[in-house]
């Protein structure tokens, strides 16, 4: 019996890659379920859940704090129609796309120079590796705090533009041209260690024959970096674009820190502009919308990012 | 065309003081004559592949020098030494199309785009890949691709061809297709060629010369026929051939006779050896499978059980089981013994070897 | 240019360029290490100062009154003690609450991604992708229906119901990246394993798991860091009971003038942790990168 069993067994599961039945041995379909299912779970009831139910609230005309004991009213898609034709929304959405295209691209170009920099042996090498990770590590709070602490008007940057360069003491934070700058240079210092650490990885990917053919060819370092380099990095660069892009989407910590969506209102992004009118308006529904059409253009942006993601892969 | 000489060149890895130091090649001294197809065997880490990237410029060598043609190139890095490599792993610029890379290597000359474009084809259609210059390498079959490899490098007619194992990446058949191939191509440009393998089989089909290394040291340099024939030692005699040559350790007892340890057999050599023999006491005996017979007459010397029988249709190989040792007789396909038979192992006397026990030459 | 001079200015330029970035990186903690340790005169000084000893004179009173809630004498006026002890207590709460979640993401996520990995779940891809959107939300947009969520289930100002909030949010990270990494396993090891005689489960626990715990180790990293300074939920949950760290420093700024030596104590024994903790891991950091991020 033993034997006709393990003979079973044998039959049952075919070579690597091939055509294999999805659950070859009879535990399988339970393993499967019960290590799915806590995730699942967890999804669905705290991300899908509370997502759905938003979804409903975007279109009641409730308010969490002034009508806790009614029951949402609801009001079709009014609250989408306002929003759309308020011109205070598509102003929060530019001022979001003003901070979120140049924070990511000068993260790009930075984190991509400085792996460029870090890719090749030297003494000290994974300490200062470590080092320059340290910024991601750091809570957005603190580096919003401290980055404030560092641009006030009496601070430590304008007390050496002042005596080292001569010039007047910029108005990091209270200047409306400045300060969405200002939100850029702090995401900048942020995050541009986590587009280093995903640069250096695909770098490192590189094979070296490949510089080594160029070098025999007499090849120029442009050309070695245009295609060679560049190429073989520039999915996993694109991943990291996308992850990027997305939270700097989101960004909400610091930029409610750093500025609180001053002076007035120009550097509020649609995020804080979003928590203002959900928690400081206590206006539930509108804040459900304006959520949802923030996902709305998100989701398109991604959509669109990925795509181009895979066209560099197949190419 | 320029000949290459690598004058007591050594190369070491890591920090001389540390203990994980590895001296990858010890004072070689190589000559290469201008239009000779000279093979780097060994085994891997033998330091062969080190030394063709030396002679590159991939590497630095640690001491000595290197001569290409007239120049020393010690200090030259390799886009200025005239020299075209073929990587292992053809190393084709991925993005670009097959045009593009054989072309790459003129555009550092300043060529006009007419005679580039005359290279690549003069190229393409020697290589016979016309039909395939405007796909992307990667798409390839391996055989293809080395060609490409092989394009990039003929293009630039340099003074020095270098290859490292190119032909190991393609199947069996492709292999033996591009032996011939390889060696054709070299014959008619009569460009020099350093060419870098573990297969003893393309080493002895295509090189002038070859020089056999193990562990960083050069064992020998010769003709491909030389050095099966002469082995200067004990590795380069068991090294190449297929089978290996049959080997006993052995003492030498009264002048000629070879006693192997173990007392696993007894040996009388011609008196003449004597003189030979004068100052060794452990040797090794060796003799190759095709110079020892299977026989049932009074010429056989050993006697053996048959093991293993490896009919190969042009001939067969008998694994003889001799008691302490074993050998491999190769015996034309009539002859026919059956497994467990005892049978007469007759040696080739003029065909035997001899190689010191300690340091391994051959005596 | 002979190629030492040439690899002597390249060298030059290197070490040169490297600076400035470090530099750049640097300073402003560097800024709040050296501010953490001066008086609070000091700290709002219009004239920048360094080095301790020679430019100021440094002081442990920051650490000590945020870590052993102390008064400490100040001329704008005395901050309630009570305040400060806060601080223990919230760092304790964010060791704990962050350790939790990461823990349990990175098992589950583990346990999912193994499964989604081996049997070929129906619409795999379509899975995939959807639990990699559901990271494209802003917080914001859950922000509500999450608060009601929680205090419906009366799990507002709790432990359990921050845990499984942070769990859930650093889920599908862990599921991608352990997805990407369980696909280059060779299945052989297992099947081998169970042909021996070993049940899935124990071929899982002998064979996968140890060759897993690596990429763990770098998941973990990620996820820690996410649970550990996060703010939104954190803020709007728990307030009084089972609060973290980052609201905290948050709240201190509205009140009054700023102590910014204090906060600046505070930050970096906040940040020291995941320092440490990221330290141990770093070189499994680039492998765990890559892994479920290119499909080559």
């Amino acid at each position: 019996m033993a034997d006709s069993q393990l003979a079973q067994r044998t039959r049952s599961t075919s070579s690597a890659g091939q055509i294999r039945p999805r659950f070859g041995w009879f535990t399988d379909r339970w393993i499967a379920i019960s290590f799915l299912t806590p995730t699942m779970l967890l999804l669905l009831f705290i991300s899908i859940f509370p997502l759905v139910w938003s979804l409903y609230l975007s279109f009641t005309d409730w308010s969490v704090i002034k009508d806790a004991n009614t029951a949402p009213q609801w009001i079709g898609t009014a609250n989408y129609f306002e929003l759309l034709t308020d011109d205070r929304t598509w102003q929060r959405f530019v001022v979001t796309g003003q901070f979120v295209l140049p924070a990511v691209t000068i993260e790009l170009l930075l984190g991509f120079g400085v792996a460029l920099l870090l890719n090749r042996k030297f003494a000290g090498r994974g300490a200062i590796m470590t080092l320059l990770l340290i910024p991601m590590m750091l809570s957005p709070i603190v580096v919003a705090l401290f980055w404030r602490f560092m641009m006030q008007g009496d601070g430590v940057l304008n007390y050496y533009a002042v005596n080292l360069f001569g010039i007047e003491p910029i108005l990091w934070l209270s200047d409306r041209y400045v300060a969405p700058w200002s939100l850029v240079i702090v995401d900048v210092w942020m995050w541009t260690p986590f587009m280093m650490l995903i640069s250096l990885a695909g770098l490192s990917a590189v094979p070296q024959y490949l510089y080594e053919a160029a070098a025999v060819d007499r090849a120029g370092t442009w050309f070695r970096f245009r295609h060679i380099t560049l190429p073989m990095v520039m999915p996993l660069l694109l991943i990291a674009i996308i992850f990027r892009t997305m939270d700097a989407y989101k960004l909400f910590d610091q930029a409610v820190v750093l500025t609180g969506g001053g002076p007035g209102r120009f550097t509020q992004t649609a995020s804080m502009y979003l928590y203002d009118v959900a928690f400081g308006q206590f206006n539930t529904g509108e804040g459900s919308a304006l959520g949802y059409i923030m996902l709305i253009v998100i989701t398109a942006l991604a959509n669109l990012l990925i795509r181009a993601l895979n066209a560099t892969k197949s190419a | 065309m320029a000949d290459v000489r690598l004058i007591n060149v050594s190369k070491r890895f890591g920090e001389s003081k540390k203990n994980d130091a590895v001296m990858a090649v010890k004072d070689l001294d190589l000559d290469v004559t201008d239009g000779e197809f000279l093979v780097l065997l060994g085994p891997s880490g033998c330091g062969k592949t080190t030394t063709l990237r030396m002679v590159a410029g991939l590497e630095r060598a640690t001491s000595g020098e290197i001569f290409i043609g007239d120049r020393s190139v010690n200090d030259l890095p390799p886009g200025d030494r005239d020299i075209a490599f073929v990587f292992q792993f053809y190393a084709l610029y991925p993005h670009l199309s097959v045009y593009d890379n054989i072309s790459f290597p003129l555009r550092a000359q300043n060529m006009s785009k007419s005679e580039v474009d005359a290279q690549v084809q003069r190229v393409a259609s020697r290589l016979k890949i016309e039909h395939i210059l405007n796909r992307r390498p990667n798409r390839l079959p391996s055989g293809e691709q080395q060609r490409v490899a092989l394009g990039r490098a003929m293009v630039r007619q340099p003074q020095v061809f270098l290859m490292d194992e190119p032909l190991t990446n393609l199947d069996a058949s492709l292999r033996s297709e591009m032996r011939v191939e390889l060696k054709h191509l070299q014959q008619e440009l009569g460009t020099t060629m350093l060419y870098v393998t573990h297969d003893q089989v393309e080493a002895m089909s295509m090189s002038h010369r070859i020089a056999v290394m193990n562990l960083g040291v050069l064992q020998q340099v010769d003709t491909p026929l030389e050095i099966y024939n002469h082995p200067k030692t004990l590795f380069v005699a068991t090294f190449i051939g297929s089978p290996p040559m049959n080997t006993v350790a052995c003492t030498v007892v009264d002048g000629h006779y070879l006693q192997g340890i173990d007392n696993s057999f007894r040996l009388a050599l011609d008196s003449s050896y004597t003189a030979r023999l004068a100052n060794v006491k452990e040797v090794v005996f060796g003799v190759r499978s095709e110079d020892v017979r299977l026989v049932n007459d009074d010429s056989a010397q050993l006697r053996g059980t048959v093991a293993v029988r490896e009919p190969l249709g042009d001939e067969t190989i008998y694994d003889m089981d001799m008691g302490q040792y074993r050998m491999a007789v190769k015996t034309p396909p009539r002859q026919m013994f059956r497994q467990g038979e005892q049978v007469g192992v007759a040696i080739n006397p003029k065909r035997i070897h001899l190689f010191d026990r300690v340091t391994g030459q051959a005596v | 240019m002979t190629q030492q001079r040439e690899s002597l200015t390249r060298l030059i330029g290197f070490w040169v360029l490297l600076g400035i970035v470090i530099f750049f990186f640097m300073f402003p903690l560097y800024w709040i290490a050296v501010s953490s340790i001066k008086t609070r005169a000091e700290v709002i000084n219009r004239v920048p100062s360094y080095i301790p000893y020679a430019q100021f004179e440094p002081t442990l009173d920051n650490y000590t009154s945020v870590l052993l809630g102390t008064t400490i004498q100040s001329d704008t006026g005395v901050r309630a003690s009570a305040d400060l002890s806060i601080f223990r207590d919230r760092l304790m709460n964010s060791v704990i609450i962050a350790g939790s979640s990461t823990i349990l993401a990175v098992i589950l996520g583990t346990l999912a991604a193994y499964a989604v990995s081996r049997f070929h779940i129906r619409g795999e891809s379509d899975l995939m992708f959807f639990i990699l959107s559901t990271r494209m939300l802003p917080p914001i947009v859950v922000l509500i229906p999450i608060f009601l969520l929680f205090s419906n289930l009366n799990l507002r100002d709790s432990y359990p119901g921050i845990i499984l909030l942070y769990t859930t949010v650093n889920l599908p990270f862990v599921v991608w990246m352990m997805k990407g990494f369980f696909d280059e396993i060779p299945v052989e090891y297992e099947e081998a394993a169970m042909i021996d005689g070993y049940s899935r489960l124990e071929a899982i626990w002998k064979i996968v798991i140890p060759e897993a715990i690596p990429a763990m180790a770098a998941t973990a990293v990620f996820s820690a860091i996410v649970a550990w300074n996060e703010f939104v939920f954190a803020n709007l949950l728990n307030r009084t009971y089972a609060a973290t760290v980052p609201p905290w420093l948050n709240s201190i700024i509205g009140v009054g003038a700023v102590e910014w030596g204090r906060l600046a104590a505070a930050s970096v024994i906040f940040v020291i942790p995941i320092v440490i903790f990221t330290f141990l891991v770093r070189n499994y950091l680039l492998r765990g990168v890559t892994f479920g991020a290119v499909r080559r």
